[in-house]
């Protein structure tokens, strides 16, 4: 391959090996199950033309999935500007709050935004207040959706995008503040390609997240003008029990989001370099501190609040929660699914990151990247009837199971977040050094070693850290599997609500919080620890 | 030789030791909230195992129709003997299925008129608004008084689509209004703060945190706060056209191979002993009088009771809900 990008790469064939056979395996995994629904299809008859407008359905899901989107890329370059210019004490710890926001169940964050902005909430008292009047703001409707979405998924482009400005190395720092780059030049030149190089990935998730959004969008919707095509499809699976219809339209959604994975997937590398975490404090003069410390405040008011307030509405009430049983039974069980899906993903997630950058084709890169995504793709609802019906085809007693598909189906789900994280920062080491690793003739194992690991070992706690709390309990996949005994702290949670346990469901949910927060703090610190210690 | 003998019949009447000391197993497929922590499940199953000698097992879908569901997957390999909590809005489709084998049970001592062949009554509700005594006031006693209400009076519904409750509205409102219905949903619109997915988004999520002035809930929701938080400022609608209810049932499956057991279940399910545990674990009516176990905050059924035919719901229901969505639009 007489490709000048080619010689810079060191020639990594077990690597791109390793990545083909991740990808190859996750999308025969999704054509099976694919494959299993239609079967089921087939014994169906054909149903009538349903009368789900369509058209309709997709413009609405694509324009609330592209506000959320772009919002979510400002929002999230804004703050995590900001906090990487600003240093106080509980940066770390406000950090984590925010990054926690998208691992918290949605449903609870959204909660949380009506304790503190809804027509009850904090503000509104305060209003009350000081005004006279309570404060009625639009919350339900498309903004509110978009805002619950960003709150959720803006807090989690700032965490991965401020890694990546955490990241760029001293000497670039130190010459650009020897040089008196003015704060927006410094932006441009040192910050916005480190930015740049991990926007089309985060871009690509917050996308099919707000596109396959279900409960959120219902709970803010306002009603049935603000639609998925999620809610259309489970509809037709489970109200109707129509699987002819279910395929079609899960088809078109598939369809609609493998072109914006395309898209993210054929972003070419972008050669930034990167070096570990700095110890240089340098801030921005003039206009700029003030407006990262508006954008803080901003942030901590929007975002942080309303996961502030459910902590304190469930921190309040916590003490029964803490003599049941099955609250213990749950936490173990969380724990546990949590613990081995991050292991799971954090491997799946650096082989398939390394092997993408192994290689500057194109083709080969696309392919890489592609069925990392399918998950989000996929509607929830049809995947756990292609579990369910996989498994049972295969003779195996869905309860048995049930566990470890929980895992292979939370670490799909991690995935994508995994290689958004890990696949721009592989892409800088590998385009700015590999010249040098092939002149000092680094085997693979070298170049993971001495230069991968000691360099991305917080982004892998970063990975770890997202995965790990992706998984304390979503079971949406086992809905079909007899989930009597198998309990996760968000599924205690539900239980508790439909029990009419309040006080015990917010508690839940503050724990999870504090879970997500303590694993966002402590993870990447150390597994940075680690990275260092090994490569001294 | 005699050893031989020995031997076989030692190994013979182990195996059948065996099989007399192997319980038989009655499983029965639910909903997760039936069959987990806080539901009714986790006290029925060892009054019950008491009495039959055998294991009881539930198995939990997410939802009753994702059990029924799951049964017309397995077709003729299912395990399961029973299919419990689907209600009176489901029952027509259940029955369609063929799935369903006649209980055969005389059931004409229950609290309500039960003349069904195939499926026997579990508890039973009515659908109804539930609001904050003390921002309510003077809750509005019909559909049209509620339509009449000012604009910034609101409401928080359940989607039909995903969850029993909100198909339980448009069932209620179909039953009283008929060819109407859609007026109805059309001076609702103004009204609806937002339609959740499940009750418990709209409960919790909406309503008690005061986003929403009423919940589509059922007529005993006031009772759980009286009961467990001592707290008697919550009051449900009585609403002039009637009442809708929901009554949740059970029925034992074709293929199952326990239907004396399963039978056994049934008929038991009903007694005053069992139905004691209903009211205060899945917080609905009880079928069978049970006394004292029903605390007095349930209050008095409603007077008028509406009701819907089962055939016309069963080819009707997706019109309906359209027809709902449609004018909420």
């Amino acid at each position: 391959m007489p490709r000048s990008a080619d010689r810079a790469l060191p020639n990594r064939p077990l690597r791109l090996l390793g990545g083909a056979a991740i990808t190859l395996s996750i999308a025969a995994l999704m054509a099976v199950l694919f494959w299993t629904i239609l079967e089921a299809a087939e014994a169906q008859p054909l149903s009538a033309a349903s009368s789900i407008d369509i058209p309709w359905l997709l413009w609405i899901t694509s324009l609330q999935a592209a506000l959320s989107t772009s919002i979510s890329l400002v929002v999230g370059v804004a703050i995590a500007w900001a906090l990487n210019r600003l240093h106080f004490p509980g940066r770390g710890l406000l950090a984590g709050l925010f990054a926690s926001a998208i691992v918290t169940p949605g449903i609870v964050v959204a909660f949380g935004l009506l304790t503190v902005w809804g027509r009850s909430g904090w503000l509104s008292r305060v209003s009350e207040v000081w005004f006279g009047a309570p404060l009625d703001l639009p919350i339900f409707g498309l903004g509110g959706v978009v805002a619950a979405h960003v709150i959720l998924d803006g807090a989690f482009a700032a965490t991965i995008l401020l890694n990546r400005l955490n990241s760029i190395p001293l000497e670039r720092l130190k010459t650009g503040q020897s040089l008196g780059l003015s704060a927006r030049t410094r932006f441009e030149i040192i910050d916005w390609p480190v930015i740049r190089s991990s926007l089309p990935g985060l871009g690509a998730i917050i996308f099919l997240l707000a596109f396959t959004s279900f409960p959120i969008v219902l709970l803010l919707g306002g009603g049935p003008s603000v639609q998925t095509l999620e809610v259309a499809i489970y509809s037709a699976v489970r109200l109707d029990f129509d699987l002819n219809a279910a395929v079609l339209l899960a088809v078109l959604q598939i369809g609609l989001c493998s072109a914006i994975i395309l898209l993210a997937a054929a972003a070419p590398a972008v050669p930034v370099s990167v070096a570990q975490r700095s110890p240089l404090r340098w801030r921005d003069r003039g206009w700029a501190t003030p407006l990262q410390g508006l954008v803080l405040l901003a942030a901590t008011a929007g975002f942080g609040l309303p996961l502030a307030a459910l902590l304190i509405d469930g921190l309040s009430d916590a003490v029964q929660l803490l003599e049941s049983p099955s609250f213990w039974r749950a936490l173990g069980t969380s724990l546990a699914i949590g613990l081995a899906s991050a292991i799971l993903t954090l491997v799946l997630a650096v082989t398939l990151a390394a092997a993408r950058a192994a290689s500057s084709l194109k083709f080969f890169r696309i392919g890489l990247g592609v069925p990392a995504y399918a998950y989000l793709a996929v509607p929830a609802v049809a995947l756990s009837l292609g579990a369910f019906l996989f498994i049972r085809n295969l003779g195996i007693a869905p309860g048995a199971v049930a566990p470890l598909v929980v895992i292979v189906a939370n670490t799909l789900l991690a995935l994508p977040f995994g290689m958004a994280t890990l696949s721009p920062a592989f892409d800088s080491v590998v385009r700015t050094r590999g010249r040098l690793m092939r002149s000092l003739g680094l085997s693979g194992s070298k170049q993971f070693m001495l230069v991968e690991w000691p360099l991305l070992g917080r982004d892998f706690g970063t990975v770890f850290a997202l995965a790990f709390c992706f998984s304390l309990g979503d079971l949406g996949v086992i809905a079909l599997f007899g989930t009597q005994d198998f309990v996760t702290l968000p599924l205690l949670m539900l239980r508790a609500f439909s029990a009419y346990r309040g006080t015990d469901a917010a508690a839940i949910a503050a724990v999870v919080l504090i879970l997500a927060v303590a694993a966002f703090t402590v993870l990447p610190l150390m597994f940075e620890r680690l990275s260092h210690a090994r490569a001294r | 030789m005699l050893r031989f003998f020995a031997f076989a019949f030692a190994v013979l009447s182990s195996i059948a030791f065996a099989t007399a000391q192997e319980p038989r197993t009655l499983t029965i497929y639910t909903y997760d909230a039936f069959a987990a922590d806080y539901g009714p499940g986790p006290i029925l199953k060892p009054a019950f195992e008491k009495i039959c000698g055998c294991q009881l097992n539930f198995v939990a879908a997410d939802s009753s129709i994702g059990a029924l569901r799951r049964v017309q997957l397995e077709g003729t390999t299912t395990d399961a003997d029973i299919i419990l909590g689907l209600d009176t809005s489901l029952a027509g489709e259940a029955r369609a299925t063929g799935l369903f084998a006649p209980h055969t049970l005389a059931l004409d001592k229950l609290n309500l008129a039960w003349a069904d062949a195939d499926f026997v009554p579990v508890d039973y509700g009515y659908f109804a608004f539930v609001y904050d005594k003390r921002k309510v006031p003077n809750p509005p006693a019909s559909f049209e008084a509620l339509i009449a209400m000012p604009e910034s009076f609101k409401i928080v519904l359940e989607d039909p689509r995903s969850d029993t409750t909100g198909l339980g509205l448009v069932l209620w409102i179909k039953a009283a209004y008929g060819e109407r219905a859609a007026d109805i949903w059309k001076g609702l619109k103004p009204h609806i703060r937002t339609v959740t997915r499940g009750w418990s988004d709209a409960y919790y999520g909406i309503f008690l945190k005061g986003e929403a002035d009423m919940v589509l809930s059922y007529t005993t929701s006031p009772a759980v706060h009286a009961v467990t938080e001592n707290d008697p400022n919550y009051g449900a609608t009585t609403f002039n056209q009637g009442a809708y209810p929901q009554i949740e049932i059970a029925g034992m499956l074709k293929t199952s191979s326990n239907q004396d057991l399963a039978k056994q279940f049934l008929a038991w399910l009903v007694t005053p002993e069992a139905q004691a545990i209903i009211p205060t674990t899945n917080w609905m009516y009880p079928v069978a009088p049970v006394g004292d176990a029903l605390p007095s905050a349930f209050g008095d059924l409603p007077e008028r009771v509406l009701s819907l035919d089962e055939a016309a719901i069963t080819a009707n229901k997706a019109a309906w809900i359209e027809e709902a969505l449609a004018a909420i639009r």
